[in-house]
């Protein structure tokens, strides 16, 4: 991920076409016939990718999140980057030490005592015993885990085997901190310390690559993120712009579901829409609003009888959840006679107040009266920004000061 | 190498994590087989050791020459062989160099072996059991040798283990076999004429054989047996080695 501009900080992790199969071994004989060809040299295994092509700059300082599905391959990904696994396809380069939490207790023996398995840790980090025993205390009190330092790891909860992998990895203050939705599993107070330890840990120069299913999380801590779908980088950059596509992408996929061609106004009747664009585009390829920009919607009706059409603009979520509705009706303004048979009407929402997302704007072509529905048209278009506020519509508010 | 050591600490305790007398039974194992193999050897069976004195007892030191070297060389094999494959836990989620897996887990055979080896010898020369403890150096450098060795075939075992997991059931059924066919509780002198050159075509025998010529007179050190051990230790550790980096890289695929 190279940073926005340019950055001179040096490069630390950089992955070159990057890419993992592994092995179609369904009964026993294929392993033994997969162990020949890779004594004899040969890497023709037949074999399913799961990650290919990746493409990685992360220089020191900065702050990646992956994100993406369940099975898009960020944990492999991540474990390629660790050197835990061998890469297919393309080549990785890490340099400085690197702190990994991959998925619960990374490298813990069950049956040893949280202290010794401490010591263990620390001698896989290339720590010196000396060096260790002055960290002891530190890793004891921020995992925070009581008289249970003392048991076998098998008597933790996760949250503990968490607790303690964490206050490892936070003593040994790597150059590069990588971690798999770990937050997820630890309480309020201790996701809160983690995050807070992060926070603290980037604004003195570490460098972090994160795997989260939380937006929250993501958005607070990286500067950066890539969204991995089917084992390829679907977008990357600005971390706002990748989660904010990330959720669309799944309001979207949501929102597939039930058909939306339940209501099909039937054409050639009174009143039909010929046109609609929206921000002066008419494909139906899916708009890009700033948020608190302008939405600008144009749309023609053909009247068969040339009576006055009565036309609605509603605003959903891509769920169907209706945000907004109005129609000329409710306003009292008219549609401009073009010809005889043609009308035109114009709206323009300023100071769009959705907050980043995606939505539909829908468009209605009613009778006179404003009762029978006679065509609708649907476009999509995607509200974007780098707000934390939740929610739909940012609601106008102030701040009461008390006192 | 400091993390070698850690792990070879590390799987030591291991092995003895929960046990009353710990490190103890390293000991105390060998000691009940050599007894059991002592009485049924010298008193049912009635057999004595080769060599002119042909008490009851000298059986004793016999035996312990095969037994604790037999031990450690079969204990370091079927041990590593599952080594990684029982660590794919940790392979999973940390990287480690995974041959320090092998290595630790054969050497700490060796070494608790190896001390109850030792230690085994020094009580038997102190019961006047006419064993040369001056040639123990040696031996334990030949000990060293017989590390190489069963590390070659660690190496090789274990990386075939990952593929192919019926390797741990088989040798289960082999290495009795093995013992049986190499020179451990008995001599090469008790084979019928025509079979006593097979003894030579397995790699272990050697070991037990030198370990008895060095410390209780039992034939002659000949130069050209010890150097085609020397190459036979290397070879093995050379093949070992080169089957386990090639297939090193796909463990994780696999297991």
């Amino acid at each position: 991920m190279s940073a926005q501009g340019v950055s001179d900080a040096p490069l630390l992790v950089s992955a070159n076409g990057l890419g993992k199969s592994y092995p179609k071994v369904f009964r026993p004989r294929d392993r033994l016939q997969a162990m020949g060809k890779l004594l004899l040299g040969r890497n023709d295994v037949a074999s399913v990718p799961v990650l290919r092509d990746i493409n990685l700059r992360v220089r020191r300082g900065e702050s990646l999140g992956l994100i993406g599905e369940n099975g898009a391959g960020k944990s492999t990904l991540l474990k390629l980057l660790t050197g835990v696994l061998t890469p297919t396809t393309g080549s990785v380069e890490v340099r400085g030490r690197i702190g990994a939490l991959l998925e619960l207790g990374a490298g813990f023996n069950v049956e040893y005592s949280g202290r010794d398995n401490i010591a263990m840790s620390a001698a896989l980090y290339g720590l010196g015993a000396d060096e260790m025993e002055s960290k002891l205390p530190q890793i004891i009190a921020f995992a925070d885990i009581g008289r249970y330092i003392d048991e076998p790891v098998k008597h933790y909860s996760s949250g503990m085997v968490v607790r303690l992998g964490f206050a490892i990895v936070a003593a040994l203050r790597p150059d590069l901190l990588i971690t798999d939705e770990v937050l997820a599993v630890g309480d309020e107070s201790f996701q809160k310390k983690c995050v807070r330890w992060m926070e603290d840990y980037l604004d003195q120069g570490g460098t972090l690559i994160l795997v989260s299913h939380s937006m929250y999380h993501i958005q607070k801590l990286c500067r950066q993120a890539c969204w991995l779908r089917d084992g390829a980088v679907a977008a990357a950059g600005d971390v706002f712009h990748v989660t904010q596509d990330y959720l669309a992408y799944h309001e979207r996929k949501l929102a597939a579901k039930p058909a939306t061609e339940a209501h099909k106004a039937t054409k050639d009747l009174e009143f039909s829409l010929t046109e609609v664009s929206v921000n002066g585009a008419t494909l139906t390829t899916p708009v890009m609003v700033e948020q608190g920009g302008t939405l600008a919607v144009d749309a023609r009706v053909h009247s068969r009888d040339g009576r006055e059409p009565v036309i609605a603009f509603g605003i959903l979520r891509l769920d169907g959840t209706p945000v907004y509705g109005v129609s000329t009706e409710m306003d009292q303004v008219h549609a401009i006679r073009e010809s005889t048979h043609e009308y035109r009407i114009a709206i323009s929402f300023a100071d769009l107040a959705l907050l980043p997302g995606s939505f539909v704007l829908r468009v209605m072509a009613m009778d006179t009266e404003a009762v029978r529905l006679f065509d609708l048209s649907e476009r999509e278009f995607t509200v974007r920004g780098s707000t934390r506020e939740s929610g739909v519509v940012r609601l106008s508010h102030s701040w009461i000061e008390i006192g | 190498m400091a993390l070698a050591v850690h792990f070879v600490r590390r799987e030591m305790r291991s092995r003895y994590l929960g046990s009353l007398s710990g490190g103890l039974w390293a000991l105390l194992q060998p000691l009940a087989q050599l007894a059991i193999y002592g009485f049924v050897w010298a008193y049912v069976f009635n057999m004595r050791a080769p060599g002119g004195n042909a008490t009851p007892a000298s059986v004793v030191p016999f035996l312990a020459l095969g037994v604790w070297p037999w031990n450690a060389f079969s204990e370091a094999i079927v041990r590593s062989t599952t080594v990684i494959q029982d660590n794919a836990g940790l392979i999973g989620k940390v990287a480690l160099p995974r041959w320090i897996l092998v290595f630790s887990t054969a050497a700490s055979s060796f070494l608790l072996n190896g001390l109850g080896f030792c230690a085994i010898l020094v009580l038997l020369s102190l019961l006047r059991m006419q064993i040369d403890i001056v040639w123990l150096p040696v031996v334990l450098l030949v000990f060293v040798q017989m590390f190489v060795l069963a590390l070659g075939f660690a190496f090789l075992f274990s990386a075939i283990q990952v593929f192919v997991r019926d390797l741990s059931q088989v040798l289960a059924q082999l290495m009795p076999l093995w013992m049986f066919m190499s020179p451990v509780l008995y001599a090469r002198e008790y084979l019928p004429a025509q079979y006593r050159g097979w003894l030579d075509l397995n790699p272990f025998t050697y070991y037990p054989e030198f370990f008895r010529t060095m410390l209780l007179g039992l034939g002659e050190v000949h130069a050209a047996p010890m150097i085609v051990a020397t190459i036979v230790a290397l070879a093995m550790l050379g093949i070992g080695l080169a089957v386990f980096r090639r297939l090193d890289p796909r463990f994780e695929d696999f297991l």
